[in-house]
C-alpha cells in the first residue's frame, strides 16, 4: 500500500511538470468540442488552437527557464530537462506558424476541426516522444505522431491524397513494426525499457544481438525523420498534402525524431565505450540522405516533391550534428534546427501564397520576379539560406556543425568523419542547383503573371519578421548559442 | 573619420543601396546618380586613406570590433571580428577596386532594363569585393567572398546575352566549388590554432595574421605544423594548402580550371566583364598571397614548382586558345586567363622580385583588362556584333577608337612602356633568379612563359590587322551608319585608364614603393618559416 501511495505522490508531484502536455490534450478534446457546436465559425477554431499553443509554448518556456536540472516524471517514463525543452518550444513554433499557414486559407481547407485536432496530436506527440525515457514511451508516443500524421497527409481529400496517406500509412507501418521488434530484442537482453538504464548491462557492450536490435530500433526513428534509405515516402507524401501540412511534416515529426535519435544514440555508446559502430551508422545514413536527398532533387518539376527532397537532405544534415557524438554537436544541432524551422517556413509561406495563385510546378514561377518582387526575394533568401550562403543562419547553422565534426574528426580519427565533412560541404554545390531553380525562373525567365501585387499582406509581414531572423542569426549567432550552451545535456 | 576610412569605403555603397530600395523603381535616374555619387565618396576616401598611409611594410588604418563570441564548453571560445586593414598587399588592390568600380558605373550608363535592381546589386558588388579585399579576418573575408556570388550571377543571369543562363550558372557553381574548398580550410584551421588575446582561455579566433604564426597552432591539432597528421597517404597541411590554393585557383582562374571565365565573359553585360575581369579574378590571386601561402609555408615550399607549372600552363594554353579565338570577348578572356599565369609563376618564385611582380601584374592587369573590356563594349554598343571576321579597316572609320585599342593591345602584349612590361619583367627576373636564391623553381620555366609573350604579340597583332588595317568593309549584315568614333562618355571611361597604363609603365616607383615593402617581407617570412617548418617538423 505505501508502495502505492508513494507511486501517486510521485505522479501528482509530475503533474506540475506536465502542464504544456496537459494543455494540448485538453486543447484536442475542446476543439473537437467547439467543431460541433460553431461548425461554421473558422475563424475561433483557428485562434482557438493558436491559444492552446501559445500558451503551451507560454509554459514551456516557463519550464524550460526555472529548471535546469533535468526530472524524472511518472516514475522515470519521462525527464524534462533542457534539451526536450527546447525542442518542444521549436515544436510549438513550428505548429504556430503551421496553424498561421492554415488560418490564411483556412475556407479551402475541409474539416477544419478535425484538421486542427490532428495537428495538436501530433503536437503532443512530438512532446512526449522528445521527453520519453522508456521504449514503450518512445513508442507510444511515435505512434500518437505517425497515426495522426498519416490522417494529416489525406487532408486534402484528393485522389492523390489518399494515395500519399496510404502509402505512408503502409510505409510507416512497416517501420514501426521493425523498430517494435527492435525494441523488444532490447528488452529481452537487458530486462529493461529504461534506455538510460542500459548502459550498466554488459550486454549492451558485447552481445552482437544489441547491435541488431539497437539497429532495428534505430530505423523508426530513422523513418520519422525521413533519413535514406527509408525516405522514398516523403515525396509522395508531400506532393498530395496541403501547403502548411508539408510545412508541418518538413519541421515538427522530424526535429522530435532527431530528438529521441540523439539521445538513444548517445545512451547506446555510452560516451564511446561501446563495441559497436555507431557512430559509423550515422555517419553513412547522414552522407546516403545528404546525396540521395539532393541528388534526387535536382531532377524534380513540381516544388512540394522538391521540397521533399530537400527536407530528406536537411535531415542529413542534423544528422551531422549527431554524428560527432559530443555534447557540443548536440548544441550546434539545436541551433541548426532553429535556423532550419526559420529558413524553411520562410520558404513554405510563400510556396503557399504562390500556390494558392496556381503555380504547383516550377517552371510556372516565370515572371514573378516582376509581378511580385518583394515575395520573390523573401523566398530567395530562405532559399538561399537553405543551401547555406551567408549572410544567413543556414551558413552559420551549417558552419557550427561542420566545425564540431572535425573537432570529433579530430579526437578521434575516424576516416568516414572526414568523408562525411567532405560530402556534406560539397553536397551545398550540388543542392544550390536546385534551391536556385525558383528564383532562376522567378528572376531570370520571362514569364506573363498576372497576379495582383499588394505589398502589405499578411504573408510579407510573417515573411520580413522570418528573413528578419535568417538574417539575425548570422550577424548575431552568439544570443542563440548563449542559450542552447545553457542547456545541460547530461543523459 | 581618420580611423573608419575602411569602413566607410566599404560600407558607402551598402548605405546607398538601403537609401535606393526605398526610391520608386520609375525614378531611372536617381540610381544612376546615387551610385555615382557613392563611387565618387569612395574616391574621396581613397585620397583620405593614400594620405594616412604610410609605406613601411606593416598593416596600418587597422579596425577591429569583436563580432561573434560564442562559448563552446570544453572546445574554448569561438571567436570573430570586424578585424580589416590595410598594407602593400591590398593597397593597390583596393585603389584599382575603388577606379574600377566608378569606371564600370559610368558604363552602366546605357543599362535600360530594369535599372533599379541593377544599380542596387551592383552597389551590393562593390561593397563586397571592397570588403573581401580588406578583411583580415578569415570569416568576414569569406562573408564578402561568398556575397560576390550572388550579385555577379543575377546580374550576368538578367542583363547578359543570349547564352546567359547557362553561363550565369557555369560561374556560380565553379565558383561555390572553390569557396567550399576553402570553407573546409578555414573550419578546420579555426579549430586549430589558438588566440592569445585573452591570457589563460582558449580562444579559437579567425584573425589572419594569427593563423600565419606557426606557433599558434595548438599542439596536436591536424593542421598542427608538428603533428604528422595524415590524410590519405598525405599530410594534412599538405591536403589543406591543395584546398586553399584550387579554391582560390577556380576564381584566378587557372587553367583546367578556367571553363567558367570565357562562357561567363562573353554573355556578362560590359560593365560587369570589366568587374569580372579587373577585379573578382584578383581576388583569386589575393587569397593566395594572403591566406594560401604565409599559413602553410612549408606546403607552398613543397608546391611551389607546381604553382609555377600551373602558372605556366596557364600562360601558354590561355595564349593559345586567345589566338584561335573568332570573337572579340572571348579572345580577351583568354588573354586574361594567358596574364593571370603571370601571377601564378612570380608568386611561386617567392622572391621579392617575383611576388612584387605578381602584385604589380594584378593591378596593371586590372587597368588594361578593363580597357580591353570597354573597348569590347564600345564595338558591341554599336553593331551588336564581336566576330573579328566581320570587321575590317575599322581605323578609317573610327580613328580615336584605334588609336585606344592599339594602346590597349600593346599594354596587354606587355610592350616596354607600359605597366604590363614592368609586371612581367619582374615576374620573370623572380622565376629565373629563384633557382639559384631558393631552389624552388627551375629556369626553364620562366624561359618556357616568355613563349607567352610572343604568342600575345601574335594574336593582338594579328586582330590588329585583321579589324582595323587594311581596307574599310564590313560583313555579317553590319550598317556602315553604325561604325562612328568614340563618344564623351567613352572617351571619360577610357582616358583614365590610358593614362594609367602608361604612367605605371613609366613611373612605376610609386607604386612599388607600396608593394615593395609587402613583397620584401613576403617572401623572406614565407622561406624562412616554410624552411623552418620542413626542417624540423
Amino acid at each position: 500500500m505505501e508502495i502505492l501511495s508513494d507511486k501517486l505522490e510521485l505522479i501528482r508531484m509530475s503533474i506540475s511538470f506536465f502542464i504544456p502536455e496537459l494543455i494540448l490534450s485538453i486543447g484536442i478534446l475542446l476543439i473537437i468540442l467547439i467543431g460541433l457546436i460553431k461548425k461554421d465559425n473558422l475563424t475561433i477554431l483557428s485562434f482557438f488552437s493558436l491559444g492552446i499553443l501559445v500558451l503551451s509554448l507560454w509554459f514551456g518556456i516557463i519550464q524550460i527557464r526555472q529548471h535546469v536540472l533535468p526530472i524524472n516524471l511518472f516514475v522515470g517514463m519521462i525527464r524534462v530537462d533542457g534539451f526536450s525543452g527546447y525542442l518542444k518550444i521549436l515544436i510549438d513554433i513550428g505548429t504556430l506558424l503551421t496553424v498561421l499557414m492554415t488560418w490564411r486559407k483556412q475556407r479551402e481547407q475541409k474539416h477544419l476541426p478535425e484538421y486542427y485536432a490532428l495537428i495538436l496530436a501530433v503536437v503532443l506527440g512530438a512532446h512526449l516522444l522528445v521527453m520519453s525515457m522508456n521504449l514503450i514511451m518512445v513508442f507510444l508516443s511515435l505512434e500518437l505522431i505517425s497515426i495522426s500524421s498519416y490522417l494529416l497527409a489525406g487532408f486534402s481529400f484528393s485522389r492523390k491524397g489518399s494515395e500519399g496517406s496510404l502509402k505512408y500509412f503502409l510505409f510507416g507501418s512497416v517501420a514501426s513494426a521493425v523498430m517494435l521488434y527492435g525494441f523488444s530484442l532490447l528488452y529481452g537482453l537487458t530486462g529493461s525499457l529504461d534506455f538510460s538504464s542500459f548502459m550498466h548491462h554488459q550486454m549492451v557492450k558485447d552481445q552482437p544481438l544489441f547491435l541488431i536490435g539497437g539497429f532495428m530500433a534505430l530505423v523508426g526513428f530513422f523513418y520519422k525523420i525521413a533519413a535514406a534509405p527509408l525516405h522514398p515516402w516523403s515525396p509522395d507524401v508531400y506532393e498530395a498534402a496541403p501547403m502548411p501540412i508539408v510545412a508541418f511534416f518538413s519541421v515538427v515529426p522530424k526535429l522530435a525524431g532527431i530528438g529521441i535519435l540523439s539521445k538513444f544514440i548517445l545512451t547506446v555508446n555510452i560516451m564511446g565505450q561501446s563495441a559497436y559502430p555507431w557512430q559509423i551508422i550515422i555517419c553513412i545514413v547522414a552522407i546516403l540522405s545528404l546525396t540521395v536527398g539532393n541528388f534526387s532533387a535536382l531532377w524534380q518539376k513540381n516544388v512540394k516533391r522538391l521540397m521533399a527532397y530537400s527536407s530528406i537532405a536537411q535531415s542529413g544534415f542534423l544528422l551531422v550534428g549527431v554524428a560527432t557524438f559530443l555534447p557540443q554537436g548536440i548544441h550546434y544541432m539545436l541551433f541548426y534546427a532553429t535556423a532550419y524551422m526559420i529558413m524553411n517556413y520562410l520558404v513554405f509561406i510563400y510556396l503557399q501564397q504562390f500556390e494558392s495563385c496556381g503555380m504547383h510546378e516550377i517552371s510556372s514561377f516565370a515572371g514573378i520576379g516582376r509581378s511580385q518582387p518583394l515575395s520573390s526575394l523573401f523566398l530567395l533568401i530562405g532559399l538561399v539560406a537553405l543551401i547555406g550562403l551567408p549572410p544567413t543562419a543556414g551558413f552559420m547553422g551549417k558552419f557550427f556543425i561542420f566545425s564540431s565534426l572535425w573537432e570529433s574528426y579530430q579526437l578521434s580519427g575516424q576516416p568516414i568523419l572526414l568523408w562525411l565533412f567532405i560530402f556534406g560541404l560539397l553536397n551545398a554545390v550540388v543542392s544550390l542547383f536546385y534551391y536556385l531553380r525558383i528564383p532562376y525562373y522567378s528572376f531570370i525567365k520571362s514569364g506573363e503573371s498576372n497576379i495582383k501585387t499588394n505589398i502589405l499582406t499578411f504573408e510579407n509581414l510573417l515573411g520580413l519578421i522570418l528573413v528578419i531572423g535568417v538574417l539575425y542569426l548570422f550577424f548575431n549567432p552568439g544570443l542563440l548559442m548563449g542559450w542552447i550552451n545553457k542547456i545541460n545535456f547530461a543523459l | 573619420m581618420q580611423q573608419y576610412l575602411i569602413s566607410l569605403l566599404i560600407f558607402t555603397p551598402l548605405i546607398a543601396a538601403l537609401l535606393g530600395i526605398f526610391i520608386p523603381a520609375k525614378l531611372v535616374p536617381y540610381f544612376k546618380a546615387l551610385t555615382l555619387f557613392a563611387n565618387i565618396l569612395q574616391v574621396f576616401f581613397l585620397f583620405q586613406i593614400f594620405n594616412s598611409y604610410e609605406s613601411n611594410g606593416t598593416i596600418q588604418l587597422i579596425e577591429k570590433q569583436s563580432w561573434i563570441t560564442i562559448n563552446m564548453g570544453s572546445l574554448g571560445i569561438l571567436k570573430a571580428e570586424y578585424f580589416v586593414g590595410l598594407d602593400g598587399l591590398n593597397l593597390p588592390l583596393v585603389a584599382l577596386s575603388v577606379v574600377v568600380l566608378l569606371i564600370a558605373t559610368i558604363s552602366s550608363w546605357t543599362i535600360d532594363k530594369n535599372v533599379k535592381g541593377y544599380f542596387l546589386l551592383l552597389l551590393l558588388l562593390n561593397a563586397a569585393i571592397i570588403g573581401s579585399f580588406t578583411a583580415l579576418d578569415f570569416l568576414l573575408f569569406y562573408l564578402f567572398f561568398e556575397f560576390m556570388l550572388l550579385p555577379m550571377f543575377f546580374l550576368i543571369a538578367m542583363w547578359g546575352g543570349a547564352r546567359r543562363e547557362y553561363a550565369s550558372i557555369k560561374f556560380f557553381l565553379y565558383t561555390l566549388v572553390g569557396s567550399i574548398f576553402i570553407l573546409i580550410v578555414m573550419i578546420a584551421l579555426y579549430l586549430s590554432v589558438s588566440d592569445p588575446s585573452e591570457p589563460g582561455r582558449l580562444v579559437h579566433s579567425f584573425n589572419m595574421l594569427n593563423m600565419a604564426d606557426s606557433t599558434r597552432f595548438i599542439s596536436n591539432t591536424i593542421l598542427d605544423p608538428h603533428n604528422t597528421w595524415m590524410i590519405g597517404p598525405f599530410p594534412a597541411r599538405y591536403c589543406a594548402f591543395l584546398l586553399l590554393f584550387f579554391g582560390f585557383a577556380i576564381k584566378l582562374p587557372m587553367v583546367p580550371l578556367h571553363t567558367w571565365l570565357p562562357d561567363a565573359h562573353v554573355e556578362a553585360p560590359t560593365p560587369i566583364s570589366v568587374i569580372l575581369a579587373a577585379l573578382l579574378l584578383k581576388i583569386g590571386g589575393y587569397g593566395l598571397l594572403r591566406i594560401a601561402f604565409p599559413i602553410f609555408p612549408d606546403a607552398a615550399m613543397h608546391f611551389s614548382w607546381f604553382v609555377g607549372l600551373m602558372g605556366v600552363i596557364s600562360i601558354i594554353y590561355g595564349g593559345l586558345n586567345a589566338l584561335a579565338c573568332k570573337d572579340l570577348k572571348r579572345l580577351i578572356a583568354y588573354s586574361s586567363i594567358s596574364h593571370m599565369g603571370f601571377v601564378l609563376l612570380g608568386l611561386a618564385s617567392l622572391t621579392t622580385e617575383g611576388v612584387a611582380g605578381s602584385v604589380y601584374q594584378m593591378v596593371s592587369h586590372g587597368i588594361i583588362s578593363a580597357m580591353l573590356f570597354l573597348i569590347a563594349g564600345v564595338l558591341y554598343d554599336r553593331t551588336h556584333d564581336r566576330t573579328i571576321e566581320n570587321y575590317s579597316g575599322l581605323s578609317t572609320k573610327m580613328q580615336s577608337y584605334t588609336v585606344i585599342v592599339v594602346v590597349a593591345f600593346f599594354g596587354s602584349m606587355g610592350l616596354p612602356g607600359f605597366s604590363g612590361f614592368i609586371a612581367e619583367i619582374m615576374v620573370f627576373l623572380g622565376a629565373f633568379k629563384s633557382n639559384s636564391v631558393n631552389g624552388l623553381l627551375h629556369e626553364s620555366l620562366a624561359i618556357v612563359a616568355t613563349l607567352g609573350l610572343v604568342l600575345g604579340a601574335a594574336y593582338y597583332l594579328w586582330t590588329l590587322q585583321r579589324m582595323f588595317f587594311g581596307p574599310f568593309h564590313l560583313k555579317g549584315g553590319i550598317l556602315e551608319s553604325s561604325i562612328v568614333d568614340l563618344n564623351k562618355r567613352e572617351y571619360i571611361m577610357l582616358i583614365p585608364l590610358v593614362i594609367a597604363a602608361i604612367f605605371f609603365g613609366i613611373i612605376p616607383q610609386p607604386l612599388m614603393d607600396i608593394i615593395d615593402p609587402f613583397a620584401k617581407h613576403f617572401s623572406e617570412f614565407v622561406i624562412n618559416s616554410g624552411k623552418s617548418l620542413t626542417l624540423n617538423p
